[in-house]
């Protein structure tokens, strides 16, 4: 689903690389932590997948698309198989719930009839069911983050990145949001999610890949997060 | 594409730069004005150009008894040499038409208007004969007068064009000061523009940026943006046609038509007929200038 082969990336005005001939794969339905401290390259692999930033040197492949080939006007659709989440929730707060994760659809052109339908869906599996005509600054940081996860996942994305999703909220509310990213990832949905949560990690027996300066220095099936800050 | 999120985003931007796209609707109507206004002077120039050419023609003057001149050296104008200046003229291509005027015709002409004194002692055998001739081009007069001028019996020849020439000077000089003017401001109002996009798109990068994200067009992300100044130049250039009705109505119909009927001026279809040009420039420059702008500002 999305393949590094020795990719490097170098931002002009760094001295360092951020991303140092990475080489790695992510199957399909898969579900991977990317661990390691601030400035290891953790968002500069997500933005690489999403095509934000072109590697250096390397070659990446996304959903079976070369993105090196890949087209500038193609791009955006790229990103319609891929939901992103983030730390900061990133929602619009003049919108209620079901107008921010219905934009997400509304902006790519879908009919009207299908947002009313996939909206609600989206809202109830998420857990917002009854909250749709909230608006952000009305809920939790939980919840706010539940409706990010909603817009990223309305459109049945293929992949879905997550930067930090648990960074703003407290462990409790993060256990829900990590039961809502298995959940997603039962559908057959690609999880990548960027963290610092030690807990998180250790506790979802999941894939690890850790990074450090740009390299890889450990990819583990049912890891932990294995370092200290 | 939904056109409801596309125009409610058009409104919200307008509204929300009230101030800057009041500032770009000013410049754009400026501009537009004066572009206008030199688009009026060039067709007042055409109309004045059209009206004296069909007047003009050149005038060659024979040697009578009285002349002194190189030409005139064998005193007055005998019939073989009208007769070569005649056939010289007839067999020119720039020429239309060859008109004779005797001396007594001129003399009649020239005692026409009574009451006055000078046409008591003049006589017929003082005044010229001469040949008046119409041209097919007015502006291709040099080549017909160096044919005749060196003829023997050509007194002089004389070109009634060169008597419109600071005329016409005076109203080219005025048309490139207009379009000099305009095009200072079409840049003025370009770079307002592209300003006041750069705002627009930063007050909306939250949106922006999620759109991206969720995978937007590009068009899809642009289009308000562009539409918004589009619509602002198209009311700025709206407001600079009124300015050109304007100053058409004021200049031309009230004060210069009615005082000078002696020649052409520009009526009011031909400042309709810059409408849509005019409209075209502004609505093109603006949009042209957003859409740069974005380029740089909302990148994939």
């Amino acid at each position: 689903m999305i393949r590094f082969d020795n990719v490097t990336k170098v931002y002009p005005t760094q001295s360092g690389p951020a991303l140092e001939s990475l080489t790695m794969e992510v199957e399909r339905g898969e579900f991977l932590f990317l661990v390691g401290p601030s400035g290891s390259g953790k968002s500069t692999f997500l933005r690489l997948v999403l095509k934000e930033e072109r590697p250096t040197s390397g070659r990446i492949r996304v959903a079976g698309k070369d993105l090196h080939r890949l087209s500038n006007w193609k791009v955006p659709h790229l990103r319609r198989r891929i939901g992103t989440v983030f730390q900061d929730f990133r929602l619009l707060p003049n919108k209620t719930v079901f107008e921010n994760v219905a934009f997400a659809l509304q902006v790519i052109g879908k009919p009207r009839r299908q947002i009313a339908r996939d909206v609600p869906a989206v809202l109830d599996l998420v857990g917002l069911d009854g909250k749709q005509d909230r608006m952000p600054d009305q809920l939790s940081g939980g919840e706010q983050q539940r409706v990010a996860v909603a817009r990223a996942f309305v459109n049945r994305p293929l992949i879905l990145l997550a930067d930090e999703p648990t960074g703003n909220l407290d462990p409790a509310t993060s256990v829900g949001i990590m039961k809502l990213l298995d959940r997603i990832n039962r559908t057959g949905t690609t999880v990548v999610m960027a963290t610092h949560d030690q807990s998180i990690v250790d506790q979802m027996r999941k894939r690890v890949i850790q990074l450090e300066d740009g390299r890889l220095v450990r990819d583990q099936s049912r890891g932990v997060y294995g370092y200290t800050r | 594409m939904r056109f409801q999120y596309v125009f409610s985003e058009i409104a919200n931007g307008l509204r929300r730069n009230l101030t800057m796209t009041v500032a770009v609707v000013i410049t754009v109507s400026i501009s537009i004005a004066l572009f206008g206004t030199g688009l009026l002077i060039r067709a007042q120039s055409e109309a004045t150009k059209g009206y004296w050419y069909d007047k003009v023609e050149i005038s060659v003057f024979m040697c009578n008894a009285y002349s002194v001149g190189a030409n005139c050296a064998g005193g007055e104008v005998t019939d073989v040499e009208r007769d070569t200046v005649r056939e010289t003229l007839e067999a020119h291509p720039e020429v239309s038409e060859v008109f004779h005027e005797t001396q007594e015709e001129a003399y009649e002409r020239f005692t026409e208007p009574l009451d006055d004194p000078v046409a008591e002692v003049i006589t017929p055998d003082q005044l010229q004969e001469a040949f008046r001739v119409a041209l097919v081009d007015p502006d291709e007069y040099d080549g017909v007068v160096s044919a005749v001028a060196g003829l023997p019996g050509v007194q002089n020849v004389h070109d009634q064009r060169e008597v419109l020439g600071p005329l016409f000077r005076l109203l080219s000089g005025f048309q490139v000061g207009a379009i000099v003017v305009a095009v200072i401001q079409v840049i003025a109002a370009a770079l307002l523009i592209a300003n006041t996009i750069r705002l627009a798109a930063f007050n909306r990068r939250r949106e922006t940026g999620i759109m991206r994200l969720v995978g937007a067009s590009n068009f899809y992300i642009q289009l308000p943006f562009i539409l918004e100044a589009a619509i602002a130049g198209l009311i700025g250039s709206i407001l600079g046609c009124v300015a050109v009705f304007a100053l058409h109505e004021v200049a031309v119909s009230r004060l210069l038509a009615p005082n000078f009927t002696f020649t052409a001026w520009v009526d009011r279809g031909d400042v309709w007929m810059m409408v849509p040009w005019l409209l075209l420039t502004g609505v093109i420059i603006s949009a042209f200038a957003s859409f740069i702008t974005l380029r740089r500002y909302l990148r994939v």
